[in-house]
């Protein structure tokens, strides 16, 4: 079976001479497809610089990064753009929900984007709704949801395209416990169901123990990079 | 989805957002009732100082305006007028000559300019016969009478009935000398009117002016200027066919479309002082919304909107906005233009300038679609044009830059 995500080499510099900050230091990487693995690390040690990589958010100063076999490295902005609309979704620490969209039409935005058509949109919306627990809120605001709706409305917005993978950076950071491990229970059964890979930037150990693989960053390296049995 | 995007988004700040629609609705009304007003005086101002005596047009033997020699004849004005019967928006067109003498009674003689009319016709091309404030006007069956101004009477210590001796220089150079009875006295309130110009009969005129059949000029007119204005090819191409030239309203009073011009000049200036003001307030509201954004769209991208469309996005909010406020302005306006015309606007203290150039003392504003539309489409084309600026930032946001904007 053949890596989704593939990093060989990865490097990332910010800023030159002395001010230099190495964010990544010759990353190597392969997240195979059905995998749910918590990146983790402290502060700085690249977590989030990896992801946005991997996420075709940024550019990397040297190596390569590539999803679902297309290198991302010489490819026009415009096909970044495509890329991450059709094979990459994202769930970010603070849910970053449009808000003067409904939960609906925060889901149904990216299906119109991909030009899905408007009845098809309705219907995968909904279901998506369905799939993280929220029917009946489908056309409240976020201002009108608690963090753990919205963050669940994020998480539907990012699978509803059926993407490659889900990155998610610092998913439970803002929740609570229950919420937290709610949300947690919601990945892992979206894992089990349609066998969605999820790549999770976390400090949250109640995430990490719900992994099956855990990858470990410290300086801008993978420290370390285990299965576990979750 | 795009569309309702952009309407929802603008109402954000609902605060912020009607601030920017009334000021543009404000600026717009007074655009609207501005031009409305301005441009229907301006209407007003031609119209009524044509009135007076030039009427909208005139045919004339090229060169005679500008040295109006007696010779200088339309030799054959039946003809003429018989072809302007067929252009349509001509309601009437009117023979005229024009001769300069003196007028003289007793001791006292005063330079003049004698105009040959047809009275039947000549009330329709100028008011000049309904500005008599003693006596009459002239009618068809006068022979030797005239009409003249106010000031002219009174230096010629002239009343109704008494006779004044008319002596200038005919069409062949000879002497030109009659005898004709005062029958009207004319008080236009234009000077130079009143003190040197008279009225007589076409056919005395011609008589007196062994004019032999020719006259000096044929005055036209319609419902209004525009009407006139609308067949001046027409009308260029009759004068042709006759050897003759056709004099539009701006030929014929070259200095009332200098005032004309002179005036649009400081007019067009706070207009255009408008216009750049409420565009550049309203995309400065708008382009701290996008600064406001960034992070917003920073999260758009990583989702895999494109900048472009974001762009659109952004743009179309401007156009929402302009069009919402210029929409509310012109209704704003065309109410308030609306309600002037009906009681008419005084300019207190400059009713005597107006009344010497033969303009009413109230003034009525006019809409038409190009008053009502010019102003508030001038705002909404900039904001449309202008809309670039905002519109390059976001084509230059880089995602994680602006996530963590």
């Amino acid at each position: 079976m053949d890596p989704i995500v593939t990093c060989r080499g990865l490097s990332k510099t910010f800023g030159k001479g002395e001010l230099a900050v190495h964010a990544l230091r010759d990353v190597d990487l392969d997240i195979m497809p059905g995998d749910i693995a918590t990146l983790a690390g402290p502060s700085g040690s690249g977590k989030t610089t990896l992801l946005n990589m991997i996420g075709a958010l940024d550019e990397p100063t040297s190596g390569e990064v590539s999803v679902d076999g297309l290198p991302l490295s010489g490819i026009s902005r415009s096909q970044l753009s495509d890329l991450r609309l059709s094979k990459i979704g994202f769930v970010f620490q603070s849910y970053n929900l449009i808000p003067v969209l409904s939960a609906r039409e925060n889901i149904e935005f990216v299906l119109q984007l991909q030009g899905v058509a408007a009845s098809e949109r309705h219907d995968r919306a909904m279901e998506a709704i369905k799939e993280v627990g929220l029917s009946g809120m489908e056309d409240r605001r976020p201002g009108k949801m608690s963090g753990g709706q919205q963050q669940r409305v994020a998480v539907a917005r990012a699978l509803v395209s059926r993407p490659t993978i889900v990155l998610a950076d610092e998913p439970t950071a803002n929740l609570d416990s229950k919420n937290a491990l709610e949300l947690v229970d919601l990945m892992r059964s979206l894992n089990r169901e349609h066998g969605t890979t999820f790549l999770i930037g976390t400090h949250d150990v109640r995430v990490m123990e719900q992994s099956m693989r855990h990858i470990e960053m410290v300086d801008g390296r993978i420290d370390s990079d285990a299965r576990s049995s979750a | 989805m795009i569309a309702a995007l952009a309407w929802r988004n603008i109402w954000r700040q609902p605060i912020r957002t009607s601030l920017s629609v009334l000021g543009m609705a404000f600026t717009s009304m007074l655009l609207v009732f501005m031009l409305s007003l301005q441009l229907a005086a301006y209407d007003t101002m031609k119209s009524s100082m044509l009135r007076i005596a030039d009427g909208f047009g005139q045919f004339q033997i090229e060169g005679y305006k500008d040295d109006p020699e007696m010779d200088r004849v339309i030799a054959d004005p039946a003809a003429l007028l018989a072809d302007l019967e067929r252009v349509p928006g001509i309601t009437v067109a009117t023979a005229r000559g024009t001769g300069f003498g003196l007028l003289a009674r007793g001791e006292r003689s005063f330079a003049v300019a004698i105009l040959g009319i047809d009275p039947a016709l000549e009330p329709e091309v100028s008011t000049l016969s309904g500005l008599v404030e003693r006596g009459r006007s002239l009618t068809p069956d006068d022979r030797d009478a005239i009409v003249l101004g106010d000031g002219l009477a009174r230096n010629l210590r002239l009343g109704l009935g008494d006779r004044v001796a008319l002596l200038g220089s005919g069409r062949d150079g000879s002497v030109a000398v009659d005898v004709l009875e005062v029958v009207g006295i004319f008080k236009s309130k234009v000077p130079e009117l009143d003190r040197a110009f008279a009225q007589m009969p076409l056919a005395r005129f011609s008589e007196t002016f062994l004019m032999a059949g020719g006259v000096h000029a044929i005055a036209v007119a319609g419902e209004d200027l525009p009407d006139v204005v609308r067949v001046e090819p027409e009308l260029r191409a009759v004068a042709a066919r006759h050897g003759v030239v056709y004099l539009n309203w701006a030929e014929l009073r070259p200095d009332v479309e200098e005032a004309i011009a002179a005036d649009m000049i400081t007019a067009v200036m706070i207009y255009v002082t408008l216009v750049v003001v409420v565009v550049f307030i309203t995309l400065n509201t708008l382009y701290m919304s996008v600064l406001e954004r960034t992070r917003e769209f920073g999260v758009l991208l990583a989702i895999g909107m494109k900048r472009r469309w974001i762009g659109r996005m952004v743009w179309m909010e401007m156009i929402f906005l302009s069009l919402f406020g210029n929409g509310l302005g012109i209704l704003l306006g065309m109410a308030l233009t609306y309600w002037v015309q009906q009681v008419g606007i005084a300019i207190e203290g400059l009713s005597e300038i107006y009344e010497s150039w033969g303009m009413p003392a109230r003034f009525y504003p006019a809409m038409t679609p190009f008053r009502v539309l010019f102003g508030p489409l001038a705002i909404v084309l900039s904001i449309a044009v202008l809309g670039i600026v905002p519109y390059r930032r976001v084509l230059g946001l880089e995602p994680v830059k602006a996530m963590a904007s």
